[in-house]
């Protein structure tokens, strides 16, 4: 079977051609499954929006490959053109991409690029709006008279409704606070769950990124520092914090209480995870 | 007593149909707040989004002007343009976008800027720029252009803006929300400097709650109200409470509230101490 | 990535041209692009051209870098050269064919034209190329301050004009987001029409006039609340001061005046 999602020295440089030529990205080797849901996780300037941009064709590589479900995506212009639909992209603060008239309207306007008939264009953007919780009656509104929260979910719902295999979200949460922001990374969750489809999360917040991935890369200095499971990768916390990432407070907490001879694991990721082995270290004590 | 430096009373403010967030009016953005600061004090106003936090920020420096009831910074009330120049001049400010709120095209232009409005002499502007940019660590940038910058830079830039007009107290409308971990760290590191070792008043509004941690005092909002005001310890012990007003707890004192071992731990050392203490030590 | 756009052609560099006051260059700049228009021979437009090579060799940008300031105006040197040579009879008649004649009196005057606009473009791009765009906005403030007493808002402008510089980076990557957004919702804005592709232009177009009312809107706030209430009672943090220097241009420009002056009395004029 292909991959969703295979980079081959994958290199893209900034100011190509010029005395301040870096390299953005360089011989990246990525594979994504199909049905993951892999989170990227990096600060900035590491090379993560780089990367993605690569996967929708928004950037050319200056030299390597990127294979989606198995084809170039630069073989023609037509191949380019498809990818796009194929593969999602949802930026950072999304609400900033609104134009229509009307919140209908803006979500259609994915389908419509992609030359769909009316009826199916309807059928999708309905669909799309009921899963981000756009409420029926908003959607003849103007997008510019919803809250800000509000905005974003038209936004992710324009990129939804192109019913897209693989979809990725630059910093879904930037910005929001901690109850919108739950709600989005629940809301990411559920896509996966009901479409089945490929998902790929970018983010600097590990927490977020602990809650909802299979997989997790980390991208540092234009390269890909590590990949594995969230189990493997945040059990180098340290490495991690080398690279100017923060680890979540209760993988910190687990790393002291093991620095002061608890026997806990160091793959602690998130509050219940640990509430429940310190419950059993606590009964394990009372029963002796 | 303690000085207050800034003193709401029974304010209420609306706003006008379709303001900036598009909301329909006349929608009640603070209703009958009482709120007040002291001088030297650390306070984080903490709220969901739309709670009406930065509306209060707005009317500590005399932007907006409340509907009713009385707004004293000082003891002044910025009832006429005068006035509200004279409260500006005590209460700074800095807003979530550190991109609008640049206006020159060179760094250190920019944290002159202040000081140039207010009439300042030029070499006392060159000494109190060039001080400010050293309090927030840019010293080494001042011949940048601000485009260039990372966010955190940028925000210091900004709050070096505020420096150098050397007002009493600043204000920070959730000035880390679009910043990544580091320019968040280096943003906070910076306004905890400022309020430790140079007495400046600080209101932090935020949303992130290991921000409000460190302060000295915490103000929850919610509804355009004040719902929970106290030491960092005492609200963060109401857990159930807070996640009501749509907030949330630091990971450490989520962690001893759902093991029952007690409330009010702030952080990662406090929360390794409790556990070793219930548990009984490591074996 | 489109970070490191400069705006304008400034050349960063220590030379003498760096050197002088802003304000002295822009107005001894203004005072030679006049003077050019005084000259009436090649004698004095001689001493021009003279002044605009040394001036340029003083400066230190790179002879590539002015040269290239000439390439736009290649076009029109062709057509005014074309105009002269056919429109400009006298003297004696150096070639005829059917309807075109071309005389000396033409070719000299097409000449003196041209050298009289490369050495305007040459001197003009000199100031920018040595002045940063807010020092010039800066001295252009300081210069026509005295215009206050006809009511005209100089700093308003002046200050508009910084805010522009500022402004044009941030907005030019806010199109580049824009742009990258809504093309992965499979926008289209390389193929089509006239129209189609105008009316491809809207979703980014919306967007960023929202977003430019919204950072305008912000950053009065921010303007505001740092006591900007326009240019009254203000101070500046950068003193210009004049130095030797300066008034050492400001001579070398006077003698340049002073020789075409007398140059053109005592030789004849070519137009």
């Amino acid at each position: 079977m292909n991959y969703a999602i295979e980079t081959i020295g994958l290199t893209h440089y900034y100011s190509k051609g010029t005395p301040h030529q870096v390299a953005a990205i360089s011989d990246v080797n990525l594979r994504i499954n199909k049905g993951e849901l892999v989170g990227i996780i990096g600060h900035t300037g590491s090379g993560k929006s780089t990367l993605i941009s690569h996967f929708n064709g928004l950037l050319k590589p200056d030299s390597g490959k990127v294979l989606v479900d198995g084809v170039d995506i630069h073989k023609d212009k037509e191949t380019l053109r498809n990818t796009r639909f194929k593969v999602g992209l949802c930026f950072q603060y999304p609400e900033y991409q609104l134009f229509e008239e009307t919140v209908y309207k803006d979500i259609a306007f994915g389908p419509k690029n992609m030359k769909l008939s009316d009826a199916e264009i309807k059928e999708r953007v309905i669909r799309a709006a009921d899963f981000v919780g756009v409420k029926r009656e908003h959607l003849n509104q103007s997008p510019f008279d919803l809250s800000g929260g509000e905005k974003r979910r038209v936004a992710i719902a324009g990129v939804m409704s192109m019913e897209p295999e693989i979809l990725i979200f630059d910093e879904p949460a930037a910005g929001l606070d901690p109850k919108g922001r739950k709600d989005l990374i629940k809301l990411i969750a559920d896509y996966r769950k009901q479409t089945g489809s490929t998902v790929i999360v970018v983010s600097h917040s590990m927490e977020d990124i602990a809650s909802m991935a299979d997989r997790v890369v980390v991208v540092n200095d234009s390269s890909i520092a590590m990949q594995g499971t969230v189990d493997e990768v945040y059990s180098r916390g340290e490495e991690l914090r080398a690279m100017g990432l923060n680890v979540p407070e209760i993988t910190e907490i687990f790393a002291k209480l093991r620095a002061k001879g608890f026997d806990v694991p160091a793959n602690v990721y998130t509050v219940d995870q640990g509430a429940e082995i310190i419950r059993s270290l606590s009964k394990g004590r009372c029963a002796e | 007593m303690d000085e207050k430096i800034i003193e709401f009373e029974n304010v209420t403010m609306f706003y006008d149909a379709d303001d900036e967030e598009g909301n329909k009016a006349p929608i009640p953005a603070l209703s009958n707040v009482d709120f007040s600061v002291e001088k030297g004090e650390f306070v984080a106003v903490l709220g969901h989004n739309g709670s009406g936090k930065s509306t209060l920020a707005k009317l500590c420096n005399a932007i907006y002007e409340p509907n009713s009831g009385v707004v004293r910074v000082k003891g002044i009330v910025a009832d006429d343009d005068e006035k509200a120049d004279e409260v500006r001049r005590i209460v700074g400010m800095v807003f979530q976008n550190p991109d609008n709120q640049i206006v020159a095209t060179i760094v250190e232009d920019d944290v002159a800027f202040g000081p140039e409005n207010l009439g300042v002499e030029p070499s006392e502007i060159r000494r109190r720029v060039d001080e400010a940019l050293e309090a927030v660590n840019m010293y080494k940038y001042r011949h940048r252009e601000p485009h260039k910058l990372s966010g955190g830079q940028k925000q210091r830039v900004a709050i070096a803006g505020v420096l150098a007009m050397q007002t009493e107290c600043i204000v920070l409308d959730e000035p880390t929300a679009m910043l990544d971990p580091v320019g968040r760290e280096e943003v906070m590191q910076t306004v905890h400097r400022m309020n430790k070792e140079m007495g400046i008043t600080v209101v932090l509004i935020t949303h992130f709650m290991d921000e409000a941690v460190k302060a000295d005092r915490v103000v929850v909002m919610d509804s355009g109200r004040v719902v929970m005001q106290g030491k960092p310890r005492e609200i963060f012990s109401r857990v159930e409470e807070l996640r009501s007003h749509g907030l949330d707890v630091p990971q450490s004192t989520e962690l001893c509230h759902i093991l029952g071992y007690g409330e009010g731990v702030l952080n990662v050392d406090e929360c390794v101490e409790m556990i070793t203490e219930k548990l009984g030590g490591a074996r | 990535m489109i970070r490191d756009i400069t705006i304008g052609q400034y050349y960063p560099g220590k030379s003498l041209l760096h050197k002088v006051d802003p304000r002295m260059k822009l107005i001894l700049t203004f005072a030679i692009i006049i003077v050019i228009f005084l000259c009436k021979n090649f004698f004095s437009l001689g001493v021009i051209a003279v002044t605009a090579v040394v001036a340029s060799a003083l400066s230190k940008v790179p002879a590539k870098m002015i040269l290239k300031s000439l390439k736009p105006i290649v076009i029109i040197l062709i057509f005014t050269a074309i105009l002269n040579v056919f429109y400009t009879q006298g003297g004696a008649t150096w070639f005829e064919w059917k309807f075109i004649k071309i005389t000396e009196k033409g070719v000299f005057t097409a000449i003196f034209t041209m050298v009289r606009i490369i050495s305007l473009v040459l001197i003009s791009s000199l100031l920018t190329y040595t002045t940063t765009p807010t020092m010039l906005t800066d001295a252009l403030e300081r210069v026509l301050s005295p215009l206050k007493v006809f009511k005209i808002k100089v700093h308003t402008l002046a200050m508009m004009m910084t805010l522009a510089l500022r402004f044009i980076p941030t907005l030019i990557e806010e199109i580049d987001r824009i742009m990258n957004a809504q093309k992965a919702r499979g926008a289209d804005l390389e193929t089509g029409g006239l129209i189609e592709r105008a009316k491809a232009l809207v979703p980014i177009f919306v967007p960023l006039m929202v977003s430019s009312f919204r950072r305008a809107y912000e950053l009065a706030f921010a303007m505001t609340c740092r006591c900007y209430t326009g240019g009254e009672g203000r101070t500046r943090m950068k003193q210009m001061k004049l130095s030797l220097l300066d008034f050492f241009a400001l001579f070398a420009c006077i003698a340049i005046t002073a020789g075409i002056i007398v140059l053109n009395h005592f030789f004849t004029a070519v137009i």
